[in-house]
C-alpha cells in the first residue's frame, strides 16, 4: 500500500528535479512578465485563506461544543465538505458575480438596479473572491479535522477545570482546549496551506487574471504545445515547491509566535464573564458563510437548468414553449459524455483503496505507533504541490506505457484517497475491542472466519463512509486526471475546469452540477445503508 | 466566612434517582466527606455543586452559599474550585503559566510572575516555574494543581479524590497542606474519597450516598 502511494510520488519528485533543473528555463520563468505578482498572489491568497479558515474553524468548534450545536455543526458542514473545490468555485462565482444570485435577490428592490452593475467582483485582482471560495471549503475541512482530534484530547475535563477557575465556556475552550487540539492538526493544516497556495481548482473560476496565480500560469504552460514553454512548466513546478516550503516554514514560525502571545494573554488571568456578544457574532458569521455556500450549490443547479436567465429575476424562467423535459434533454447529452468515466474512476478508486487499506488496518489495529507512522507517510504526497510531483508521475507513467490509461489515472487517484480512507478505517478498526476477536477464536472460529464474521461487520458502517469518501475524492481530482490522463480521459472535473476556463458558464455549471451531485449521492447512499444496517443493534459502533 | 448548603439535592438519569436526596451544611473551614460505593454518584454530586453537570443528568434541590442562591448559576461565576483525581495541569503552559492562568487578574506581569514563583517556593517547588508540567512527579503535580485552584480565590473547594494517586508519604503531606489552607482561608470544603485515612483526617460531617430505593444499583 505504501508502495502504491509513495513510489510514484517520490519518483515524481525525482523526475521533476531532473527535468526541472534547467538554468535556461528558470531564466525564462523569471523573465515572464508579471511572474512576481503571480507568485505574490498565490502566497497571499493561500496564506490568507488558511489563516481565516483556521480561525473560523476554531471559533465554530468552540461555540458549538460549549453550546447546543455539537452534532449539528458537522452535519451542516458536510455538503460543503464533500462537494469538490471546482464546483464550489464555479457556484460561488454564480452567486457573487454582478449578475449573480446575491445581486438578483437584492435587485431591483434594495439596489434599484435593472441591469447588472459593472463591478469586478469575481476574479478581483486582490483575489478576495478566491479567498472566499477557499475559506468555504477549508474551514469545513478543518472543522471536521478538529472534531476528529477531540477524541485525542480530554476536552470535557480541561473545560471543566478552566470553568471552575472562573472562565466562561468560550474563553475556557479557546484558552485550554483549542491549543491542545491545534497540536493534533498540524499535518492536515499544512496540507491546507499547500493546497491554498498551489491549487488551480479555485483559481480557475475565481482567481485573478492578468496575471493569474502562479499555479494557473504553470497549468497554462503545461498545456502549451511549444516545447520551450513546456520546459518552463517543469522548472516552474520546482519553484512552486520551493515557495511552498518557504511558506510552510514562515507559517509555522508565525504560528509559534502567535501561540506565545496567546499564552501570555491567558496568563493575565483576565476573566470574561459575559460571552453573549461573542457567541452571537460567531453565530451570525457562520450563518452568513453557510448561506452563501448553500446558495453556491443552489446556483449551480439553477444555472445548469437555465437557458436564458435575464437579470434581475431570481429564478430562471422556461422560455416560450419550453418544458422541463426540454431542459433535461439539453443537459443529458453533456452529462452522459462524462458520467461514465467519472463514475468508473470513482468506483474503482473506492474499491482499490478500501482493499489496500483493510489488511494494513488489521496489522496496525493495536499498534498506535505503526498506525501513526503509516498515516503520516500516506499523507506526505498531500504536502507537496500536486503540480510538482504530477509532472514527474506523468513522465514515469509514460515510460511504463500507462499514461492516458484508466489504470494510470486510477493509480494517481488512489494516492490522494488513501490518506483519508486510512484515517477513518484504521482508527475505527483499532477502536474495536480486541476481546471480540479473542472470544471468536476461542470458540473455535478460524482467523479468516473471525475476520469476515466479526471484524468486518463491526466495521461495516465505517467502511461505507470510507468508500463514499474515496469516491468523493476521486470525483474531485482535476490535475491528476488531466496530467496522468494526458488529456485523453475526460471527467466531470476536467470538463468543468475547461468550460470554466473558457468562460462558458452554463456548460461549466452543468459539469459542476455533476461534480457536486456525485459525492452528495455517494454519501447519501452510504449514510442510508449504514442507517439500515444493524438497526436493532445498539452496541454496533456507528 | 460563610457556609455551603445543599438542600434536598436529587440527581436523576431519566426518572431514576442516583441516590436518596442529600441535605448538608458545610461550615467555613470544615471538610465534609462524601463516601459510597463506586457508581453511587459521588462525582456527579460534585459536578452538580461546581455547575458542570452533564446534560444527561437532571437535578432538583438547591445549592446555597450563605444566603446566595447558586443553583442556577454557570460554573464560572460560582467561585467554587475543584481538584480532580488527575491534576489536569494544562499541557501547553509551563508550571508558572498554569498558576498565572488560575491567579485572579490584576497586577503587572512582573508582579504576577513574582507572586507565582513565591507560591512555588512556599511548597518546596522553588525554581520549577519554567518546567514542563509533564516532567513533574505525581506529588509535585498535585501541589501545582492545589496552588492553581487557591490562586483563583474560590469561595468553596471540592476535592474529587485528589490524593488517591499519591504514594503514602506524599499523600499525608499534601493532604495536610490542603486541609490547613482550607482551615486558614475558612473555606467550606467537600471531599469525595474511598480512603478511610482521608476520611478520618477530615473534620466535618460524613455523608454516605445510599442507592435510591427502587434503584437497580
Amino acid at each position: 500500500m505504501l508502495t502504491v502511494s509513495l513510489m510514484p510520488a517520490l519518483a515524481g519528485l525525482v523526475a521533476a528535479l531532473v527535468l526541472g533543473l534547467d538554468g535556461g528555463a528558470l531564466q525564462r520563468v523569471l523573465a515572464t512578465p508579471g511572474v512576481g505578482l503571480s507568485i505574490g498572489t498565490s502566497l497571499w491568497t493561500g496564506i490568507a485563506a488558511t489563516v481565516l479558515s483556521l480561525l473560523i474553524a476554531h471559533f465554530a468548534v468552540a461555540a458549538a461544543f460549549t453550546g447546543r450545536w455539537r452534532t449539528r455543526l458537522t452535519a451542516l458542514s458536510l455538503p460543503l465538505l464533500t462537494i469538490p473545490h471546482l464546483a464550489i468555485g464555479i457556484g460561488l462565482a454564480l452567486v457573487i458575480a454582478p449578475s449573480g444570485l446575491l445581486m438578483r435577490l437584492l435587485s431591483p428592490g434594495a439596489t434599484g438596479l435593472e441591469r447588472p452593475p459593472d463591478w469586478l467582483l469575481v476574479q478581483d485582482p486582490l483575489g478576495l473572491s478566491m479567498i472566499g471560495g477557499l475559506v468555504l471549503k477549508e474551514s469545513c475541512f478543518l472543522i471536521l479535522i478538529l472534531s476528529v482530534a477531540l477524541a485525542q484530547v480530554p476536552a470535557t475535563r480541561l473545560l471543566q477545570q478552566a470553568r471552575t477557575l472562573g472562565y466562561g465556556p468560550l474563553q475556557a475552550w479557546l484558552s485550554v482546549v483549542a491549543p491542545a487540539l491545534q497540536r493534533q492538526i498540524r499535518v492536515p493544516l499544512a496540507a491546507v496551506l499547500v493546497f491554498g497556495i498551489s491549487n488551480v481548482e479555485m483559481a480557475i473560476p475565481l482567481g485573478p487574471d492578468l496575471p493569474p496565480t502562479f499555479s494557473v500560469l504553470l497549468w497554462r504552460w503545461f498545456t502549451d504545445p511549444d516545447a520551450m514553454i513546456h520546459a518552463q512548466a517543469y522548472t516552474g513546478s520546482l519553484l512552486l515547491l520551493l515557495i511552498n516550503v518557504l511558506a510552510l516554514v514562515g507559517f509555522f514560525t508565525a504560528g509559534g509566535a502567535f501561540r506565545f502571545f496567546w499564552r501570555r494573554e491567558s496568563e493575565r488571568g483576565q476573566r470574561r464573564r459575559c460571552e453573549a456578544p461573542q457567541r452571537i457574532g460567531i453565530g451570525v458569521g457562520l450563518t452568513v458563510g453557510w448561506v452563501i455556500g448553500t446558495l453556491a450549490i443552489v446556483a449551480l443547479f439553477l444555472r445548469a437548468a437555465a437557458g436564458a436567465w435575464p437579470f434581475p429575476s431570481v429564478l430562471p424562467a422556461l422560455q416560450h414553449g419550453e418544458t422541463l423535459r426540454d431542459v433535461l434533454q439539453s443537459i443529458l447529452p453533456v452529462a452522459r459524455s462524462v458520467a461514465g468515466s467519472t463514475l468508473l474512476l470513482a468506483t474503482g478508486t473506492a474499491f482499490v483503496t478500501t482493499l489496500l487499506i483493510l489488511p494494513a488496518a488489521e496489522k496496525a489495529a493495536h499498534d498506535t505507533r505503526l498506525r501513526g507512522n503509516i498515516g503520516a507517510l500516506l499523507f506526505l504526497p498531500l504536502l507537496v504541490p500536486q503540480m510538482t510531483f504530477l509532472f514527474g508521475v506523468q513522465v514515469l507513467l509514460t515510460r511504463m506505457g500507462l499514461d492516458g490509461t484508466y489504470a494510470g489515472v486510477l493509480w494517481s487517484h488512489a494516492i490522494f484517497a488513501l490518506p483519508y480512507v486510512w484515517g477513518i478505517v484504521a482508527s475505527a478498526r483499532s477502536a474495536i475491542d480486541p476481546r471480540y476477536d479473542a472470544v471468536s477464536r476461542t470458540l473455535g472460529a478460524s482467523t479468516l472466519k473471525t475476520y469476515l464474521q466479526v471484524s468486518v461487520p463491526l466495521l461495516a458502517r465505517t467502511l461505507l463512509l470510507a468508500i463514499a469518501l474515496a469516491f468523493a475524492v476521486s470525483v474531485a481530482l482535476y490535475l491528476p486526471t488531466l496530467f496522468v490522463g494526458a488529456g485523453r480521459i475526460a471527467t466531470a472535473a476536467t470538463e468543468a475546469a475547461a468550460a470554466s476556463g473558457s468562460g462558458s458558464s452554463r456548460l461549466a455549471a452543468v459539469h459542476a452540477m455533476l461534480l457536486a451531485a456525485a459525492p452528495l449521492a455517494a454519501f447519501a447512499l452510504a449514510y442510508g445503508i449504514a442507517a439500515t444496517l444493524f438497526r436493532s443493534r445498539t452496541g454496533v459502533p456507528r | 466566612m460563610t457556609a455551603l448548603i445543599l438542600d434536598n439535592v436529587d440527581l436523576r438519569i431519566g426518572s431514576e434517582s442516583l441516590f436518596d436526596p442529600v441535605s448538608i451544611v458545610v461550615p467555613p473551614g470544615v471538610v465534609a466527606v462524601v463516601s459510597g460505593p463506586s457508581g453511587a454518584g459521588k462525582s456527579s454530586l460534585l459536578a452538580f455543586i461546581s455547575g458542570t453537570l452533564p446534560v444527561a443528568l437532571t437535578s432538583s434541590g438547591r445549592l446555597v452559599y450563605g444566603d446566595e442562591e447558586l443553583t442556577e448559576l454557570p460554573a464560572e461565576v460560582r467561585g467554587i474550585g475543584i481538584l480532580f483525581q488527575d491534576p489536569m495541569l494544562f499541557p501547553h503552559f509551563n508550571v508558572r503559566g498554569n498558576l498565572l492562568f488560575g491567579m485572579r487578574a490584576g497586577g503587572s506581569r512582573r508582579e504576577r510572575r513574582r507572586r507565582a514563583d513565591a507560591e512555588l517556593d512556599a511548597v518546596g517547588l522553588g525554581g520549577f516555574g519554567d518546567r514542563d508540567p509533564f516532567t513533574l512527579s505525581g506529588g509535585q503535580k498535585a501541589r501545582v494543581a492545589i496552588l492553581r485552584v487557591l490562586l483563583a480565590e474560590p469561595r468553596a473547594l471540592l476535592l474529587d479524590e485528589p490524593f488517591t494517586t499519591l504514594d503514602n508519604a506524599n499523600r499525608c503531606k499534601v493532604r495536610e497542606f490542603v486541609f490547613s489552607e482550607i482551615a486558614r482561608r475558612g473555606l467550606p470544603a467537600i471531599l469525595v474519597t474511598h480512603d478511610s485515612g482521608d476520611a478520618a483526617a477530615a473534620t466535618g460531617p460524613v455523608i454516605r450516598l445510599a442507592p435510591a430505593e427502587g434503584s437497580p444499583r
